[in-house]
């Protein structure tokens, strides 16, 4: 197996953890509440996913459970956020504070246990193409997710649903005015969010990376924060830099296999690198930023 | 207790014997020592906090009662560290032990508040009157796994997964290589850093990249989790690591461990403090010390190899021998060690280069 080889075997599943908690952020964020916690509330995912897959032998429940412990966590920030409309910045530090510090806790007896993969699932005829073939041996969650990328692309720009989101986040005040309810529409988007967060979580903790250890989470919280920006808010831009942030950190290990003389330091700023560009190149006028960002993103609604 | 008679202690000496009108059981004994081991990491069930922490039960057996050990573990270097590390010595313990480097200034600065106090720190290299670092001389180990490793390997390529490139790790990737080279010299490593001390799935992608380069035996240095281990265990790999066995984790593919046992050490420091002469120190300990020590070694080393390794580790015991003896050329075909020479301990703490065989540049 070459170095390309490699990149592109590994690619997907290092995308995927950082892509179910940025799809979810998406969301949240389309519906113009920014949620902060989702480090805390993928390392809680973890936890709980790990618990649970360890103890009954099914990583379909810990799934389930990853979600809905995600879910539980966020209800706590969208109390705070919505309910007592508190700033956002802050609310989202603080419960994501809290979620790491509970799944330290609800971890601390299964500290170093490991768990047995999920068999990779090869797409019959494309994965028997040279070089390439790689790419498509992937485990069934990694299908899936890329499958709900789709279908969350299709509801947020192709349905009713979608457009309620949107106007919510856009214009919180016109929403209400023409009858939808701007606090339920943000809660909803923020469960979602934290499901998503507590799936990804359990990905890398049940199936990534198939071991429980307090702090695994290392970052890629952070880095789904940065992709949703990257992305800047577009599901199929969040799903290639994703895979381009996937490919770049497995970039960096192997170029140091090989022997080459990069330095691995440097690539392994690059996302970082290109989520500030991002960031500017959308700033750098008053009509891009309008035309890229959620106008109303991180703004305390009094419904 | 060491204590010295002040407003605090009296109070709580107070409170202790109130409480201890009130409960049969007293709540402070006059004679007990306390003691407090630190690390930065969970300790699990492997791990450099781990070994620690058996130091720390194997003083609680020698000595029963009359010593109680606290465990503070997870506790992030810096300022909250500095807080803790001082409420614990408010709280009358007098002997610290400091699992991580990054807790030497704050310990530094505690040591000479408090002269009555000991502490042993790790991986450290200041020393004061009360202060002493500690730490391993993993690279003896690493050598005989280096010879270990080139009996096995069929690619003769060696990968290594290394947390920072600092002096510690450089220094026990070079004995490994230059391990294997004893026996075969065509035997080449890969390095490859995560530049973290803690991210499992990095480290396990570090492996898999070094197996898709096809090393077919991978040094686990300084991971405190299993990730590299069982990636290779699924890849058909050998692997070692350090400080504690993880060979329930890879029950077909562990090549061994090169362990680290801290008890007689804490042992002997703890006899000191309480007779009274403890004196701060630098204790680098090897095999000699009963501290470096090699366990779990693969049933697939052939039973001749297996014999010129224990004959080396005894060498390597008695001081016969040296892992860093010359002649030594470093990756720039250089003659970095001239024959007949031995490096001294301080060229070895502080190596920042690496041999001729390891094909990964250092990193600047």
């Amino acid at each position: 197996m070459n170095a390309v080889e490699f990149i592109l075997a590994g690619m997907l599943a290092a995308a995927t953890p950082m892509l179910l908690a940025a799809l979810g952020e998406m969301v949240t964020e389309r519906s113009g509440v920014l949620n902060l916690g989702i480090e805390g509330m993928m390392a809680l995912g973890a936890a709980l996913g790990f618990m649970v897959t360890y103890s009954s032998g099914s990583h379909a429940l810990g799934f389930v459970v990853a979600a809905a412990g995600g879910a539980a966590i966020s209800m706590v920030f969208a109390a705070l956020a919505l309910g007592f409309v508190a700033n956002q910045v802050v609310a989202g530090l603080a419960v994501g504070v809290l979620a790491s510090g509970l799944s330290s806790l609800l971890g601390k007896p299964f500290e170093s246990q490991t768990l047995i993969a999920l068999p990779k699932l090869a797409l019959p005829g494309l994965a028997e193409i040279p070089v390439v073939g790689v790419l498509f041996q992937q485990d069934i969650v990694v299908w899936l997710t890329l499958l709900l990328a789709l279908a969350i692309w299709g509801v947020l720009n192709h349905s009713r649903l979608g457009l309620i989101v949107r106007a919510v986040g856009e214009n919180p005040h016109a929403a209400r005015a023409v009858g939808f309810s701007v606090i339920t529409i943000r809660c909803a988007a923020i469960a979602f969010g934290g499901a998503m967060a507590g799936i990804a979580g359990a990905y890398a903790s049940t199936v990534y990376t198939p071991l429980w250890a307090d702090g695994m989470i290392a970052g890629r919280g952070w880095i789904a924060l940065a992709l949703v920006v990257f992305g800047t808010w577009q599901t199929g831009r969040v799903v290639f830099g994703a895979f381009l942030f996937g490919a770049l950190s497995l970039a960096d290990l192997t170029a140091q296999a090989v022997g080459a003389s990069v330095p691995s330091q440097l690539l392994a700023c690059i996302p970082y690198g290109v989520t500030i560009l991002m960031l500017a190149v959308i700033s750098s006028n008053r009509k891009r930023l309008r035309l890229n960002s959620i106008a109303s993103l991180g703004q305390p609604f009094e419904g | 207790m060491k204590n010295n008679l002040n407003r605090r202690s009296f109070l709580r000496t107070s409170l202790a014997a109130g409480t201890a009108l009130a409960l049969p059981v007293p709540a402070f004994a006059a004679d007990v020592l306390n003691i407090v081991l630190i690390v930065p990491s969970p300790a699990a069930d492997v791990g450099w906090s781990h070994t620690l922490e058996l130091g720390t039960k194997a003083l609680e057996a020698e000595y029963g009662d009359k010593v109680k050990v606290s465990l503070l573990e997870n506790i992030a270097e810096g300022p909250d560290a500095d807080r803790i590390m001082n409420k614990t010595v408010a709280d009358g313990n007098t002997f610290l032990i400091l699992g991580s480097f990054g807790y030497m200034n704050g310990g530094l600065k505690l040591a000479a508040a408090h002269p009555e106090v000991s502490i042993l720190h790790a991986s450290g290299y200041q020393t004061a009157a009360n202060f002493s670092p500690f730490g391993a001389r993993y690279y003896q180990g690493t050598y005989l796994m280096g010879m270990a490793a080139a009996s096995l390997t069929k690619s003769k390529k060696l990968g290594c997964v290394g947390a920072f490139p600092i002096p510690e790790l450089i220094t026990s990737i070079n004995a490994w290589t230059l391990g294997a080279q004893s026996v075969d010299p065509s035997i080449e490593v890969s390095v490859v850093w995560v530049n973290s001390w803690f991210d499992p799935a990095a480290e396990q992608n570090a492996a898999k990249a070094l197996l898709a380069q096809g090393c077919d035996v991978i040094f686990s240095n300084a991971q405190d989790t299993p990730s590299v281990v069982t990636a290779c265990e699924a890849a058909g790999a050998y692997v070692f690591n350090l400080n504690s066995s993880m060979a329930t984790y890879a029950p077909t593919k562990y090549l061994g461990v090169v362990g680290t046992d801290w008890a007689p050490y804490f042992k002997a420091s703890v006899a000191a403090h309480l007779a009274g002469t403890f004196k701060g120190a630098s204790a680098w300990l090897g095999i000699a010390d009963n501290c470096v020590f090699l366990a779990d070694w693969s049933k697939d080393i052939p039973a001749d190899m297996a014999a010129k390794i224990a004959d080396a580790q005894g060498k390597i015991a008695s001081g016969a021998f040296s892992p860093f003896t010359g002649p030594i050329t470093d990756q720039a075909d250089a003659v970095h060690v001239a024959a007949g020479v031995t490096l001294g301990d301080d060229d070895i703490l502080s190596m920042d280069w690496h041999v001729k065989g390891v094909t990964t540049p250092l990193p600047k």
